[in-house]
């Protein structure tokens, strides 16, 4: 008797189904595996085995094909395992009347029968579910995280036992309550604007780049609160809404990262070490192309702490992402696009030994040796950090006032306020924010007047700015306004957005 | 091609002679200073130039032009030429020194060696205001004179970023013209060859040596009517330069400093020495009995007006103080201050302080 099931794949972020097949025919007893199954989809023919036998049941016997269907496609992961078992089942008359029509089983088993979590289950369900799907069989381990999917019936089970009896109607399984969205309101590690003692400018550059999704470098000797700072962004961005927070989970659920909740409910605030490879930045492996650093800060912050100490081709494999917003891996198996819409927050000392500019501290190093610390970071990438702010070494006085600065809370409302304004701005457009402005984008809302654009053009040639930084001030300039809630861009504005080009004038 | 008379070709070959010892070389230029007949350099060649290198005396003319061709056409390769005490275009005021160089080392705009010359250094690390400062001065300056400096980075390349627009600048290297010192330096040294001068006593292929920063800075004295010093520490070796100036009789100009500011403890002792006080370009044109040309002044918005009051009343300051002093948010104070930095009016300081240039 031949049974078929359906399972799905994970391929980058989305769900591809594979029907698994099981044929038993009489013969020689074999068991056979076709469809391009790799390593980990080989095994499962001895853990379903054991699984099967373990839970009570019959292995079948005689010749066995399962075939996993399409053929020409790999097929990775343990994630088939309860749909092989069921097939099998299936196929060997065990189970007579159950209705697996139309329900899509997605687990891994354990020798002893349970049924295990298995990793990228969100980005299946969401695909299977727009494939037409409505019925499902998950780990129970991964309830939390299924439960956000609308629409569905989802039967979570622990045991193989337990799927046989729900799949028999012996026992009833109630679906999974649907999971109401309910943004972090706390986020950033118990970080707030609040404790952030001083530095006036470097607050309100933060203020202007979250406002506008904009890139950050701040600048200043080791000890100033760089790292404080930007621990602060999240709290300061505006909440997730349940879009985002599914998009955002779907990748944290392919690399495995999702936490007890279920959900990414806060923006990711990711911190890769400076020894992290490109790899692990952009993504990549050998078979499966897991998401990088970028990718799991999608819709959140990547803080680059100590930026000249990451390596020079990690940095530059950044640039192509932070335009595109997306990073293509491609390797032998095939390519995977996974989104990287992030904003990068970078550190960095002014000089090796971190003195440079200071008012009380003496700087040992030679302008040559800051040059080659500087250096690190090539123009191209430097073009496109929108904002280069310095860090102030805040007077003792000030740190150990009382006075509380003005909280991460209001500053959330001015960004909200901004990002409103943005968002009817980009009505029926792909773009969300300032920073993502194309070059049609900013001569429809980015118009200076005669004024702004002469200050502009003055800018332009004493910094020596490159067409890319002169963009970039532009669209800083627009977010300036929109935080002042002006229509036009005021020549206040574009002086304000020069002033955040810190690099140049450095040169 | 460039034509050398016998007198020329004879103190390039000299000069080029790398075995020469400095004690030697100085007497010559001493000699030579006073006036020496074609015949007695060709005896003091004979005698210092020992061929082979094995001590034979070999007065043979033929051996002298011989060389002298090889040391030429190499210079002419790389578009080098020589201007020799024998020369007329020899600088004035250097022949003037005691110890003038043989032959001066030349690429470039040959024409600036006859133009009003004056010099402006500075140690390599400088406050940020100093190096504005001496960027203006060398920008306004580069009209009425070719600006003299080095190529080092700090006070030189201020020079150096302030004159080399209009080429009329002269950079005296501490080596050969064709060594790049500093190595990070070849490309600008290139554009200098260009737009400017770049002068060395120094023959092609000699490397930096540690009195050869010495000898140079006399040679920046030398050349110059008057050297203004932007910023030099209490043994700074810019020192060199400045006390070289007043023993040659030159002027000497000094930017004043904070009291406490290191930096700035060599500038304010030549001052009380007796140095001239120099804050602006106007300092040291209305010395030459020049004027400034008039530049209109900037317009400025009443926010602006204030930002740069409270500024000049306490020369650095941060932005956020200066917010406050104005009375407005720092944002609007950071679009105020980046206008007037834009405007040439103040300068970052580092740490997001401002402080105040030119009145």
């Amino acid at each position: 008797m031949i049974a078929k099931i359906v399972c799905y794949a994970l391929q980058g972020l989305e769900g591809v189904p594979v029907e698994v097949e099981t044929d038993v025919s009489r013969g020689i007893p074999s068991y056979e595996m076709v469809g391009l199954p790799d390593a980990a989809v080989k095994e499962s023919r001895e853990r379903v085995r054991s699984a099967i036998k373990n839970s009570g049941f019959a292995f079948p016997m005689g010749k066995i094909t399962i075939n996993f269907a399409p053929a020409d496609r790999k097929k990775e992961g343990a994630s088939f395992d309860l749909a092989v078992a069921v097939s099998l089942l299936k196929a060997g008359e065990q189970l007579v009347g159950a209705d697996t029509q139309g329900t899509v089983f997605l687990g891994e088993l354990a020798l002893d029968g349970a049924v295990r979590p298995v990793t990228g289950l969100l980005p299946v369900l969401i695909s299977a579910r727009a494939h037409g799907y409505t019925r499902f069989v998950v780990p129970a381990g991964n309830a939390k995280e299924a439960a956000f999917l609308r629409g569905a019936q989802i039967y979570p089970v622990s045991t193989l036992a337990e799927t046989v009896r729900f799949l028999l109607g012996a026992e009833a399984i109630t679906p999974l309550a649907p999971e109401t969205f309910v943004p972090h309101m706390h986020a950033g590690q118990g970080a707030d604007l609040k404790f952030v003692k001083g530095q006036p400018v470097a607050r309100r550059a933060l203020e202007v780049a979250v406002a506008g999704g904009h890139n950050l470098l701040l600048m200043g000797p080791p000890g100033t609160g760089k790292t404080m700072l930007a621990r602060c962004i999240p709290t300061v961005m505006p909440d997730l809404t349940f879009a985002e927070a599914l998009e955002i989970t779907k990748i944290h659920s392919v690399a495995g990262t999702l936490g007890e909740e279920g959900i990414i409910s806060e923006r990711p605030f990711r911190t890769p070490h400076h020894t992290a490879t490109t790899v692990a930045m952009c993504g990549g492996g050998n078979r499966v192309v897991h998401p990088g650093e970028i990718s799991l800060a999608h819709g959140g912050v990547l803080f680059l702490d100590e930026l000249p100490e990451y390596k020079r081709s990690t940095l530059e494999a950044l640039r192509q992402p932070l335009e595109d917003g997306r990073i293509t891996v491609s390797r032998a198996g095939g390519s995977v696009t996974y989104p990287a819409r992030f904003m990068l927050c970078a550190s960095m000392n002014p000089c090796p030994c971190g003195n440079y500019g200071s008012a009380d501290k003496v700087c040992t190093c030679s302008p040559a040796e800051i040059r080659r610390y500087r250096r690190k970071i090539s123009g191209p990438l430097l073009d496109r950090i929108d904002l280069q702010v310095e860090v102030d070494n805040v007077p003792y006085d000030a740190l150990a006032s009382d006075a509380e600065q003005e909280s991460s809370e209001r500053v959330r409302e001015r960004v909200n306020m901004a990002r409103a304004i943005q968002s009817v701005r980009f009505e029926g457009l792909p773009q969300r924010t300032n920073a993502e402005m194309g070059e049609r984008e900013l001569t429809a809302f980015c118009r200076l007047s005669g004024e702004g654009e002469r200050i502009l053009r003055d800018a332009f040639e004493r910094m020596k700015l490159s067409a890319r930084a002169r963009s970039r001030i532009l669209k800083v300039s627009r977010t300036i306004a929109d935080l002042a809630a002006s229509e036009e861009i005021l020549p206040a504005h574009v002086y304000e957005a020069v002033s955040y080009r810190l690099g140049d004038s450095l040169e | 091609m460039t034509a050398y008379s016998a007198e020329e070709r004879l103190l390039v070959l000299l000069a080029a002679a790398a075995d020469l010892d400095e004690r030697a070389r100085s007497a010559l230029s001493r000699a030579c200073a006073r006036g020496l007949a074609r015949g007695e350099l060709e005896k003091i060649c004979a005698a210092v130039i020992q061929t082979d290198g094995n001590g034979v005396y070999k007065g043979d003319r033929a051996d002298f032009s011989a060389a002298a061709d090889a040391v030429l056409g190499r210079m002419e390769r790389l578009n080098v030429f020589a201007v020799t005490l024998a020369s007329a275009g020899y600088p004035e005021a250097l022949r003037a020194i005691p110890d003038p160089p043989l032959a001066l080392f030349c690429a470039g705009r040959r024409e600036l060696l006859a133009a009003r010359k004056f010099c402006i250094v500075g140690s390599r690390i400088l406050p940020a205001w100093a190096e504005k400062t001496g960027r203006h001065i060398a920008a306004e300056l580069a009209g009425r004179f070719a600006v003299v400096t080095g190529i080092a980075e700090g006070g030189d390349r201020a020079a150096i970023d302030g004159a080399l627009p209009t080429g009329s600048l002269i950079s005296v290297l501490p080596c050969g013209l064709d060594v790049d010192y500093p190595a990070s330096h070849a490309s600008l040294k290139r554009e200098i060859a260009k737009k400017g001068l770049i002068v060395s006593e120094y023959p092609l292929g000699t490397r930096a040596q540690k009195f050869s920063f010495h000898a140079r800075n006399r040679i920046l004295a030398g050349l110059s009517e008057g050297v203004l010093v932007l910023a030099a520490g209490e043994w700074s070796g810019t020192l060199i330069t400045a006390n070289a100036a007043l023993s040659y009789g030159r002027d000497v100009f000094a930017l004043p400093h904070n009291a406490g500011a290191a930096q700035g403890a060599g500038c304010n002792s030549l001052i009380k020495q007796g140095a001239y006080l120099c804050t602006d370009a106007g300092d040291i044109l209305q010395m030459y009995g020049m004027d400034r040309a008039q530049t209109s002044a900037p317009e400025l918005t009443a926010e602006e007006e204030k930002l740069l009051a409270a500024l000049r009343l306490r020369g650095e300051e941060h932005a956020a103080a200066l917010a406050a002093a104005a009375g407005i948010p720092v944002w609007e104070a950071q679009a105020a201050l980046a206008a007037l930095e834009l405007k040439g009016l103040v300068a970052r300081a580092g740490g997001n302080k401002y402080t105040a240039l030119r009145l």
